[in-house]
């Protein structure tokens, strides 16, 4: 073997191997406090029931909820696609790097809003952008999707659409073929029209 | 586009397109000059009198793979920064099953096509012609592909996360891969008949 090639083999080594055992970096990214305070008081960190469910129907590649309830609850129901994550491994290195995809919308969600919201501040605190919490949580999103709602005659048309919306997903996440109550009039074809969002812009690769 | 150069807004955006260009140029030089624009040289891969192929892009990635990290480590690059591509796993198997016959049949990969392309081979012309059929042909069928190419998603996963390994000891042992498989291509080559082209 040529000396030369040798002599490559060796730094490589050597050089791969000094990232091994080099000490651990200690200047972790935090917000400042000032923009944390700015973000804190905006609403656009709460997505709603009805639009998580819009995009898990339409299986958005950008979404990743993110389940915050104990593991056991976890195992009995959960959202499709949702990882479990239990709040106190959330600063573990493998959790940041699940987390820290700025190709995804990160929808943090728990039984109540009072987990998420403690949750979405230690993530946004560490610099981790797009996490977002869905109101009201899990308690929500039965009440909103899952369970029945009466349906008022003189809803208007907005009202009605929602509520179409919100039996075809009772439907889709359920499977019993459940019909709504809507009114006569108001019982006409309704096309659910799911506004996928695009993936994030793809850089090239490869040879 | 081009991080951390231009999102750090030490250059305006307008010049992505112009540090596009000139490291496609760069690029395309050196696969010319490294011979990548004969089918032969990659096709030799394939049947194992050649291996300069996987010698170059695996040493391009464990080089470049060090260097992000010391870079990262001294605070010279941001690695929030950099663009991680999303992992489909389904549409990834199934295209790199789709562009491993093509590199087999062709003997060409896209870059080294139009490579051979510009500088008049025709087999280069052929094949470069060939993938803009594919092209038209994937993007007029992908209302059926849809659900195929968006299934196993996985979001932009590092696989020393999958292994729960750091991304250092993860570089470490992909050197020590590379470097013995470097070393296994060489006695291999030594075993096959020499081809000369």
């Amino acid at each position: 073997m040529e000396r030369k090639y040798t002599i490559l083999t060796i730094l490589l080594i050597v050089l791969s191997f000094g990232l091994v055992i080099l000490p651990e970096k200690k200047d972790q990214k935090e917000l400042n406090p000032e923009v944390l305070l700015s973000a804190i008081s905006e609403k656009s960190r709460y997505v709603s029931a009805d639009l998580v469910t819009e995009r898990i129907i339409g299986n958005d590649p950008t979404l990743q909820l993110i389940d915050l309830r104990p593991a056991e609850q976890f195992k009995l129901f959960a959202l499709p696609d949702a990882v479990n994550i239990q709040p106190e491994s959330l600063l573990s290195a493998t959790t940041l790097e699940l987390l820290n995809q700025p190709a995804k919308d990160k929808v943090l969600y728990a039984n109540s809003d009072l987990i998420s919201e403690k949750v979405w501040l230690i993530l946004t605190r560490n610099s981790i952008s797009q996490v977002y919490i869905m109101k009201g949580g899990m308690n929500e999103w039965f009440n909103t999707i899952i369970k029945e709602m009466p349906v008022n005659d003189a809803a208007s048309s907005t009202d009605l659409d929602l509520l179409s919306f919100r039996n075809a997903a009772r439907q889709f996440f359920v499977g019993t073929g459940v019909t709504s109550r809507l009114p006569a009039s108001a019982k006409k074809a309704e096309n659910v029209q799911v506004i996928r969002k695009a993936p994030a812009a793809a850089s090239g690769g490869g040879c | 586009m081009i991080g951390p150069i231009i999102s750090s807004g030490l250059v305006s955006p307008a010049w992505d397109n112009i540090f596009a260009v000139l490291l496609g140029i760069g690029f395309g030089f050196a696969l010319e000059s490294s011979g990548f624009s004969s089918s032969r040289k990659i096709i030799g891969t394939f049947f194992g009198y050649d291996f300069v192929v996987v010698k170059v892009f695996f040493t391009a990635a464990i080089v470049a793979s060090v260097g992000l990290l010391y870079l990262n480590y001294f605070g010279l690059v941001d690695f929030s920064q950099l663009y991680i591509q999303p992992t489909f796993l389904t549409s990834a198997i199934v295209g790199g099953i789709i562009m491993g016959i093509g590199f087999a049949m062709g003997g060409f990969c896209p870059g080294t096509s139009l490579c051979a392309a510009a500088v008049g081979r025709i087999d280069g012309i052929v094949f470069f012609g060939g993938m803009f059929i594919g092209v038209f042909l994937f993007s007029e069928s992908f209302s059926l592909l849809e659900n195929m190419f968006y299934s196993g998603s996985l979001g932009a996963i590092m696989i020393n996360s999958v292994l729960g390994i750091s991304p250092e000891l993860f570089t470490f042992l992909l050197v020590l891969v590379a470097l013995g498989m470097f070393y296994g291509a060489a006695w291999v080559q030594k075993k096959v008949k020499k081809i000369e082209y």
